[in-house]
C-alpha cells in the first residue's frame, strides 16, 4: 500500500509541473504590461521599465518561468502589491477558510448523494424515487448562487434561524457553535448540485449492480434485503462512485467561489475575484496554482481510497 | 421518426421542449415587442414592486424597467450559452478526431494536454481565463467554452478510436482518399450524432457557468447585462428588495431545468438498455399473481412442484418460460431436470425460493409445496427465512455468483449468519470446516482469499460450501459444473454424491448434460419449451426413452469407445415461448409427427410401471405384460 502511494505522488510530479506551466501561460497571455497595471497609467516610462526589470519582467519567458517556479518551490510566491503582503500566507489563510466550507459542503453531499441514490435505487419507480429524482433534477438545475440568496432570505432573514454571511460573528466568541450556525447555509447551497450529480450516479450505480449475479447469490443465501441493498450492493456501487466523487470535489471546491460571493465567507475563491478585478496577476496565478496542486493531491487520496475498496486492483 | 416518437413519449421531457422553444421564441421576438428600453435609468421610479403601473415585474435600483431587462438579459444568456456550446462542441470535437484518427504520439501528446487540463478545479480555470483576458462577456465565453473543449475532446477521441478502425475507413484509404477527405467525410458524419447529444447535456451548465462568471462581475458589463450580472447587481439589494433578484434567478432556474429535462430524455430516448427496461432492478421476491386454483399438498414430497407457471412480461408480449411444471424430491434423492438452453429449466429452479429477476418474471400459477406448505406467495420473510437455510442454490460461474469485493470468508459466514447468531469467530471456525468439507487445501489461508484469486473449480467448491453452510435439505444446483474441465467436474461431482449419501440431503440438479445425469441422478425429467417431456428413473429413461425429444437428445451425446457413430444434432430450434403451437411444442422437429400431434393438449401419461411421458406416439412399446 505504502510503495502504491509513493507510486501515485510521483506520478503527480509531472502533472503538477503541466499546472504550473498551463497557469504560467495563460498569465503570460495578458495584455499590456503589469508594470503598468501597478503603478496606474500616469507613471513615467522610466519608472514603469525600472518596475518591469524588479519583477524580472525583462528576461526570456522560458527564464521566467523557472525563476517563478523556483521561488515557488521555495515558499516564495511572491507579493501581492493590492494587499501588500506575501501572496502565500494570504492563499494559506484564505484557502483555510475555504476547505471549511467545501470540506463540509464535500461531507454533505457525499453522504446525502449517496444514500438518495441508494434509497432511490432500491424503491425504483416508487414514491420515495420519484419524489427524489424531482429534487435532484431541481438541485442539478438551481444556480448554486440564487439558492445562497433564497437560503439568506427565507431562514436567515425571514425565520431568523441563521447569520445572514460571513464566518464569524463580528462581536461575541469564535467557537464551534458559532461556526457551525455560520456554515450551515452556505455549506448546503454549495452542496445541492454535487448532492444531485452523486445521487443521480449512484442510482444508475446501484441499478447496475442490482442486477448482478451475485446479488441472487446473497438473496439465496437469506440475506436480509436491507443487507443486499446497503452492504452487498452499496459496496460494489462505489467502486464506480468514488471516482464521481473525486470529480464533484473539485466542483465543489471550485464552485464555492460563488458561495463565498453570496455569504461574504472570506474564503481563496473571493480573495481571487477581488485579485481578478484588481488585475492583482500575483496573487491570481498563486492562488489558482495552490488549490490546484491541492485538487491534484486530494484526487491522489481518492485512487488510495478506490484501491483500499477494491481489491482487484494491483497496488 | 422512432426517436422523436420516444422522446414525445417521455412527457417531462416533452414539456422541457416546450418550455425552451416558449423561452427562445420570447428571446426572439424581444426587439419587436413593446417594451421600455432596458438601459434608461430613473433613479425616481427605482425599486418599483411587481405589477405596480408601468412596470408588470418592477424596477431595478437604477429605476430600469425589470421585465425588459429580464428579456433582454436572457436572449443575451442564451446566445452566449449557445455560442459557448458550440464553441466548445466543435474545438473540443476537432481536438478529439485528430487524436483519436492519427493515434500513437499525437494521440498521446494531445491527450496529455486534456488530462492536464481536466486536473484543474473546473470554475478555478475558467476564473484564471477570466483573469488573463480580463472582465467582460466575450471573455467570459472564451472561459466557459475553453474549460469545456477538454469534455468534448474526451469523449468524441473514443468514438473516433472506435471509427478509425472500421473497415469503410480503410476502403476509403485504399481508393485514394486523403486523411482531411476521409475526416471530413467519413469520419465526422459519424460522429455528429454524439457531439449532439453531448451538446444537448451540456448547454445548460454553459448558461449557468456564464451567469456565475457574470454574478461574479467578470462577465457583462454595465450597463448591459445577462441574467447573470442582473443577479449580481440585485444581491446587494436581496433583503430589501427580494423581486430584483428572484426574478431573473427564477429565469435562470427554469432555462437550465428546461434544458436538463430535455437533455435527459435525449439521453433515455437513445439509451438502448433503457428502452427494452433491462435496467429494472430486480425486487427482493419474484411477483405473484395467481389466476386458478391453487394446487393443494397431495404427496410428502420433501418438496413438491405442482403446475408451476412463471412468465416473463415484457412490454406487451408474454414469455411462458415454465408452463405448468410438476416435480418433487424427497430426502436423499437426487432429481435430475435436463433440456437444451431455453427450456425453462433454469427459471424453474429460481421459482421455487422467488429468486426468477422480477420484472420481468411473474410466477402465474401453481404451487410449491415444502413440507406440505406452499413457498409460492409465502411473506418476504418466511421465504428468507428458508433460503439458505432449509433450501439452497448452487449457481453456474461463480466468479459472476460470488461478490467480488469480500473474502470467501466473509460470504461464508455471513451465509450462517443471516440464519444462526453465531459470534464471528465461531463463524469464522465454521466457515474454515466448510472449506475442509468441500476439500479445499490450505483451508485456514484460502478463507482470507477473494473470489479473483481462486481457480474455477476451487470457486465452486466455494459456492457447495456455500450452500452448505447450514446443513439444507434441499440443494438446487443450478448447471455447477457447466463451466469446469472435465476432471474437476468428475470431483464436484463425486463431492455432490457423497454428501447426498452422508447427510440425506435432496438435490435437484439442473443440467443439459446425460453424463452427469447418468453418474449422480435417481431420477430424471426432461424438459422442453417450460414444460416435462418425459420423467422417471435415470436408468429407465437411459435405456429406453420414450419421448422422441429424449432420444434424440441422447443421441447429440458423444460416447467414448463407441467407435465411429454420426452424431444427430436435432434440426430447427426450439420454438420461442411467447408464442407456443397448440399441441406438442416438439413437433416441428419430431421426424415421427403425425396427426393429432399439433392439436389439445396432450397430457403428461403414465407410461410403464415407473415413467410418465407427454407423447401420443412414444418411442418404446410398453413391454408385454405376461399373464
Amino acid at each position: 500500500m505504502a510503495g502504491y502511494i509513493l507510486k501515485r505522488l510521483i506520478s503527480a510530479i509531472p502533472v503538477l509541473f503541466g499546472i504550473s506551466i498551463i497557469v504560467f501561460v495563460i498569465m503570460a497571455m495578458i495584455p499590456g504590461d503589469p508594470a503598468t497595471a501597478i503603478l496606474g497609467s500616469y507613471a513615467t516610462p522610466e519608472n514603469v521599465e525600472k518596475l518591469n526589470r524588479d519583477l524580472g519582467l525583462d528576461k526570456p519567458m522560458v527564464l521566467r518561468y523557472f525563476i517563478w517556479l523556483g521561488n515557488m518551490l521555495q515558499g516564495d510566491f511572491g507579493r501581492s502589491f493590492s494587499l501588500n503582503r506575501e501572496v502565500l500566507d494570504e492563499v494559506l489563510e484564505r484557502f483555510g477558510a475555504t476547505l471549511v466550507l467545501a470540506g463540509t459542503a464535500f461531507v454533505l453531499c457525499s453522504i446525502l448523494g449517496v444514500a438518495a441514490g441508494v434509497v432511490s435505487a432500491a424503491r425504483q419507480y416508487g414514491f420515495a424515487d420519484k419524489a427524489i429524482t424531482f429534487a435532484v433534477l431541481l438541485g442539478i438545475s438551481i444556480p448554486s448562487f440564487f439558492l445562497g440568496m433564497m437560503m439568506i432570505l427565507i431562514f436567515a432573514v425571514q425565520l431568523r434561524w441563521f447569520p445572514v454571511s460571513g464566518m464569524w460573528p463580528i462581536y461575541g466568541a469564535r467557537d464551534l457553535s458559532a461556526l457551525i450556525s455560520h456554515l450551515t447555509l452556505p455549506a448546503l447551497a454549495l452542496a445541492v448540485v454535487a448532492t444531485g450529480v452523486i445521487a443521480r450516479l449512484s442510482r444508475s450505480a446501484m441499478l447496475e449492480v442490482l442486477r448482478q449475479d451475485f446479488i441472487r447469490t446473497a438473496r439465496a443465501k437469506g440475506v436480509h434485503e436491507r443487507s443486499v441493498i446497503w452492504r452487498h450492493a452499496l459496496r460494489a456501487a462505489m467502486v464506480s462512485i468514488i471516482p464521481v466523487l473525486g470529480v464533484q470535489a473539485g466542483f465543489v471546491l471550485s464552485g464555492a467561489v460563488y458561495i463565498e460571493m453570496v455569504f461574504q465567507w472570506p474564503g481563496v475563491g473571493r480573495m481571487l475575484v477581488d485579485a481578478i478585478l484588481k488585475r492583482d496577476i500575483l496573487l491570481v496565478q498563486g492562488g489558482v496554482v495552490f488549490v490546484a496542486a491541492c485538487y491534484v493531491m486530494f484526487n491522489i487520496a481518492v485512487d488510495v481510497a478506490q484501491s483500499m475498496l477494491d481489491p482487484r486492483i494491483k497496488t | 421518426m422512432g426517436f422523436l416518437s420516444l422522446l414525445a413519449r417521455n412527457r417531462l421531457a416533452l414539456g422541457g421542449l416546450i418550455v425552451m422553444i416558449l423561452v427562445v421564441l420570447l428571446a426572439l421576438v424581444t426587439p419587436l415587442l413593446p417594451l421600455a428600453d432596458p438601459d434608461v435609468t430613473n433613479t425616481a421610479e427605482r425599486f418599483q414592486k411587481p405589477f405596480s403601473d408601468g412596470a408588470l415585474l418592477g424596477t431595478d435600483h437604477l429605476g430600469r424597467d425589470l421585465l425588459s431587462r429580464l428579456l433582454w438579459g436572457t436572449r443575451l444568456s442564451l446566445a452566449v450559452g449557445f455560442a459557448a456550446a458550440i464553441m466548445a462542441a466543435t474545438i473540443g470535437a476537432a481536438i478529439g478526431i485528430i487524436a483519436g484518427f492519427y493515434g500513437g504520439r499525437t494521440d498521446n501528446i494531445i491527450m496529455r494536454g486534456v488530462d492536464m487540463l481536466m486536473a484543474f478545479p473546473y470554475i478555478l480555470l475558467a476564473l484564471a481565463i477570466v483573469a488573463a483576458l480580463g472582465p467582460g462577456l466575450m471573455n467570459a465565453l472564451i472561459a466557459v467554452a475553453a474549460v469545456n473543449i477538454p469534455f468534448f475532446a474526451r469523449n468524441i477521441r473514443g468514438i473516433t478510436v472506435g471509427i478509425a478502425h472500421k473497415e469503410f475507413i480503410d476502403a476509403a484509404r485504399l481508393s485514394g482518399m486523403n486523411n482531411a477527405k476521409i475526416i471530413l467525410s467519413e469520419v465526422l458524419p459519424n460522429v455528429i450524432p454524439v457531439i449532439v447529444i453531448a451538446m444537448s447535456t451540456t448547454v445548460g451548465w454553459m448558461i449557468l457557468e456564464t451567469a456565475g462568471l457574470s454574478f461574479l462581475g467578470l462577465g457583462s458589463q454595465p450597463p448591459q447585462a445577462d441574467l447573470g450580472s442582473m443577479l449580481g447587481e440585485a444581491r446587494s439589494a436581496l433583503i430589501t428588495n427580494p423581486h430584483t433578484s428572484i426574478v431573473p434567478g427564477a429565469m435562470i432556474l427554469i432555462i437550465v431545468m428546461a434544458i436538463n429535462l430535455l437533455g435527459d430524455g435525449v439521453r433515455d430516448a437513445l439509451d438502448p438498455r433503457l428502452k427494452s427496461g433491462a435496467l429494472s432492478r430486480p425486487m427482493p421476491a419474484t411477483m405473484v399473481r395467481r389466476d386458478g386454483p391453487i394446487p393443494t399438498a397431495d404427496d410428502d414430497a420433501l418438496l413438491a412442484l405442482r403446475g408451476l407457471k412463471t412468465q416473463f412480461h415484457v412490454k406487451d408480449r408474454v414469455y411462458k418460460a415454465v408452463g405448468g411444471v410438476d416435480l418433487s424430491v424427497r430426502p436423499g434423492e437426487c432429481l435430475g431436470v435436463i433440456g437444451e438452453s431455453g427450456s425453462g429449466k433454469s427459471v424453474t429452479a429460481l421459482s421455487i425460493m422467488g429468486l426468477v429477476a422480477s420484472p420481468p418474471g411473474v410466477i402465474t400459477g401453481g404451487a410449491v409445496h415444502y413440507k406440505g406448505e406452499d413457498l409460492i406467495g409465502a411473506p418476504y420473510e418466511k421465504l428468507r427465512s428458508l433460503r439458505g437455510d432449509r433450501i439452497a442454490y448452487i449457481f453456474q460461474d461463480p466468479l459472476a455468483t460470488l461478490h467480488p469485493l469480500y473474502t470467501i470468508g466473509d460470504q461464508l459466514i455471513e451465509a450462517v449468519r443471516a440464519h444462526h447468531g453465531m459470534g464471528r469467530a465461531a463463524a469464522r471456525a465454521h466457515a474454515i470446516d466448510l472449506l475442509k468439507s468441500v476439500r479445499i487445501p490450505n483451508a485456514d489461508k484460502r478463507v482470507d482469499s477473494y473470489p479473483h484469486e481462486m481457480s474455477g473449480g476451487m470457486r465452486q467448491r466455494v459456492g457447495i460450501a456455500m450452500a452448505l453452510a447450514n446443513e439444507p435439505e434441499v440443494i438446487i444446483a443450478d448447471e455447477p459444473t457447466t463451466a469446469l474441465d472435465v476432471t474437476v467436474q468428475a470431483q464436484i461431482l463425486s463431492l455432490l454424491d457423497d454428501l447426498r449419501r452422508d447427510r440425506g440431503l435432496a438435490i435437484i440438479f439442473i443440467t443439459h448434460d446425460f453424463g452427469v445425469v447418468a453418474q449422480l441422478c435417481d431420477r430424471v425429467a426432461v424438459m422442453y419449451a417450460g414444460k416435462i417431456v418425459e420423467e422417471g428413473p435415470t436408468n429407465v429413461i437411459l435405456n429406453a426413452p420414450a419421448h422422441p425429444y429424449t432420444s434424440r437428445l441422447m443421441a447429440c451425446v458423444p460416447e467414448l469407445g463407441q467407435g465411429r457413430r454420426e452424431l444427430a444434432a436435432i434440426p430447427g430450434l426450439p420454438p420461442v415461448v411467447d408464442n407456443l403451437p397448440e399441441g406438442c411444442a416438439f413437433a416441428d422437429r419430431c421426424q415421427k409427427v403425425r396427426e393429432g400431434c399439433r392439436a389439445g393438449t396432450i397430457a403428461l401419461a403414465a407410461h410403464g410401471a415407473s415413467q410418465r411421458v407427454r407423447c401420443i406416439a412414444p418411442e418404446t412399446a410398453l413391454p408385454e405384460v405376461s399373464a
